[in-house]
């Protein structure tokens, strides 16, 4: 396997009227031709902000500070607008949360579906709008030629998204960035959609970016995991590795198996106590640490580095914890003592 | 699992299929809103009256008959006359073409105008924004009328002054018609007063629409931004904007008639509904006839206005139609 996509030191900030928001704070991961990688954490953590810098799509506020996003040995930050158009859609596609308000209302399907095709592949009208009735029913839309003379208010959310989908499949990138693509729908068409790109990925060998809240979601889809928070990458793991062994606190809380902070009993925990800290004055020790059961004095003087994990049954198992999760004995276990 | 599993047979579509055009719709939404149907009406009439009224009129507007003065209505003059013996019924008709041409013009430029600073406060932001906001706000925290009036009796001397020093210059006959004076003075101050409504509704629908997920999906998908801004964001803003100029319009031809109430607007000769009100006004005991005229034809457009852009606000709003 290859490396496809090497993101390096990403840091992203917003600038606002006190300061900074430091969102993205030297992120570095790769992906692989054809892996998924899913990408967890709590709302804020900077999942969306990594994502958009990788193609700065960024609103005018953001600036990305440092880093580098190789894609094929190519920086993306280095280009400009003109050849990043080019990244877009042609290299990188992406789908947004979204999917009632992520289509144009004015325009037909069609038109919409078609202008990617002519843009970037150079197809005429007429190809590019046969090519759009093909990934229609790709998608899992019949009947897709009749379909492309209708406009966005006629088609359902899940419908949408596979419209979204569908689009950003056309131009037949290398990775595909989904971002909570299914957090906007009902259960059972989260599933259907979830089935639709697997079923993509597999048969077109696209790489996946799987951004999600959802640990679950994240296990029947990812080969990897990243898990953000505050900007930074605590964990990465292969997806087994992770479930079995997560060796990040917050992990372990996104698991719900986190013991409680101070230890009173019968308190079982499923989500994590304390919220994450203000991103415009970030700690110069663990961002954790306010939230942490296992914290040690280190914790509070130095922040812990994205580093592989001892015994490790991945060499690509890393994790951003001074203490070894395993070793200690929390004093009171609360997980699952009583409900 | 196969294409056909993942096919989205269980999703309701809540549409009907026959609904595929947009403005189509639209349209079928004003035409069903009663109150805009009956607003419509009347607009389309004081249209028509503008354009051929001088065609329509039984008098000359000017032509007085000092045999009949203050005449009450009857066959010979269907709305009586005024003091001078002046056809009422001819200079109301004729009073439709200031309305109507003042409120095109002092709207079209308005508009411009207003296209101009609030695209450029959308799009470059920072100081020119603020700027742009801060004068829209000074402008329209200033009273419309006391605005009129002070422009009117600041600039009217000094630029008749130079009309005729122009005429002494050129010997243009153009610049011996002071009644370009007084409809350069009008314009200006409508544009003066409406363009800071349209500059912030360019600039809300520019930011509003620029910040929305379809302008970020058509972004990720590499589209140029020309083309974003053709395809996206205009046609996206147009529903509001149509709403306002039709407000617009309504508003220019009603403070037209304000400004000539207060003697600051169109100079006689030419009739204007304003005018003829607040003459009306002053023997509106003895002859009723000369208020009631003008006042039934300006409320009616007032009202029509307000109806038909009500409905062109529920038509054109894309919320409502699930977008
Ligand atoms: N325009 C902005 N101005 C200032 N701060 C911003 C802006 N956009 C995002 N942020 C900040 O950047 C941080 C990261 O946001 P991001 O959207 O990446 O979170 P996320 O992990 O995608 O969350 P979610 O799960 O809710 O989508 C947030 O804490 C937010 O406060
Ligand atoms: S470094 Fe310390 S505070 Fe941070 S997560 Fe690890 S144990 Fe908790
Ligand atoms: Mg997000």
């Amino acid at each position: 396997m290859s490396v496809l996509l090497d993101v390096q030191g990403l840091q992203t900030r917003f600038r606002v009227r006190k300061g900074y928001v430091y969102a993205v704070n030297g992120v570095s991961f790769s992906l692989e031709e054809g892996e998924t990688l899913g990408v967890v954490g709590e709302s804020g953590c900077g999942k969306s902000v990594t994502m958009l810098s990788l193609v700065r799509l960024l609103p005018p506020a953001a600036s990305i500070e440092n880093g580098q996003v190789l894609l094929r040995g190519e920086d993306l930050l280095q280009l400009d607008l003109r050849q990043l158009r080019d990244v877009r859609g042609g290299q990188i596609g992406m789908i947004f949360q979204d999917p009632m308000t992520s289509l144009n209302p004015f325009i037909n399907i069609g038109t919409q579906m078609s202008e990617p095709l002519i843009y970037h592949r150079g197809m005429s009208k007429r190809e590019a709008l046969a090519r759009s009735a093909e990934l229609l029913e790709m998608v899992g839309i019949p009947d897709g030629e009749a379909r492309l003379r209708e406009y966005p208010h006629q088609f359902s959310g899940g419908m949408r998204q596979r419209v979204m989908i569908a689009m950003s499949m056309s131009c037949e990138p290398a990775v595909l960035v989904a971002d909570e693509p299914t957090t906007a729908l009902d259960v059972t068409i989260q599933a259907q959609i979830v089935e639709l790109v697997k079923e993509l990925r597999d048969r077109s060998g696209v790489a996946v970016i799987w951004i999600t809240h959802d640990l679950s979601v994240v296990a029947g889809i990812a080969d990897r995991v990243i898990v953000m928070y505050a900007g930074y990458i605590v964990e990465e793991a292969p997806v087994d590795a992770l479930f079995e062994d997560p060796r990040h606190p917050y992990t372990v809380g996104l698991m719900g198996a986190l013991p409680s902070l101070g230890g009173e009993t019968g308190n079982r925990l499923t989500t994590i106590g304390g919220s994450p800290p203000d991103l415009q004055d970030l700690p110069d020790y663990c961002p954790f640490h306010s939230r942490c059961p296992y914290a040690i004095d280190r914790c509070r003087t130095e922040n812990p580095i994205l580093e592989p994990v001892t015994d490790a049954s991945d060499r690509g198992h890393r994790a951003a914890c001074w203490v070894d999760i395993r070793e200690v004995e929390v004093q009171s276990n609360g997980a699952g003592a009583s409900s | 699992m196969t294409t056909q599993e993942l096919t989205a047979g269980s999703e309701v579509d809540i549409v009907e299929a026959s609904r595929t055009n947009l403005w189509k719709d639209a349209v079928a939404r004003l035409v069903a809103n009663k109150l805009a149907v009956i607003g419509i009406i009347p607009i389309v009439l004081l249209f028509f009256i503008a354009l051929f009224g001088p065609y329509l009129t039984p008098y000359d507007f000017l032509a007085q008959d000092f045999t009949a003065r203050l005449a009450a209505p009857s066959s010979e003059h269907w709305l009586g006359t005024d003091e001078l013996g002046r056809d009422v019924l001819s200079r109301i008709l004729y009073g439709a073409r200031t309305a109507v041409s003042v409120g095109l013009v002092s709207t079209a430029i308005s508009l411009i105008v207003g296209l101009i600073m609030g695209s450029l406060a959308g799009y470059l932001g920072g100081r020119v924004d603020f700027m742009v906001v801060w004068l829209t706000d000074v402008t329209r925290s200033m009273p419309a009328l006391l605005l009129a009036i002070v422009i009117n009796l600041t600039l009217k001397t000094p630029l008749e002054a130079w009309m005729e020093e122009m005429y002494l210059a050129t010997k243009n006959g153009f610049f011996r018609q002071t009644m370009w004076v007084d409809l350069v003075l009008v314009f200006g101050a409508l544009a003066l007063i409406q363009w800071p409504g349209y500059a912030r509704l360019i600039r809300g629908q520019i930011l509003s629409i620029r910040s929305r997920n379809y302008v970020l999906a058509a972004r990720a998908l590499g589209m140029p931004t020309g083309r974003i801004l053709t395809r996206y964001v205009i046609p996206n803003a147009m529903g509001p904007l149509i709403v306002a100029v039709s407000a617009g319009l309504g508003g220019a031809m009603v403070l037209e008639s304000a400004f000539s109430f207060l003697g600051v607007g169109v100079q006689l000769p030419i009739p204007s509904w304003g005018k003829m009100i607040s003459d009306g006004l002053r023997m509106y005991r003895t002859h009723p006839h000369l208020l009631a005229g003008p006042a039934v034809m300006m409320a009616a457009i007032t009202v029509s206005f307000a109806w038909l852009g009500d409905g062109l606000n529920d038509a054109l709003n894309p919320r409502q139609w699930g977008g």
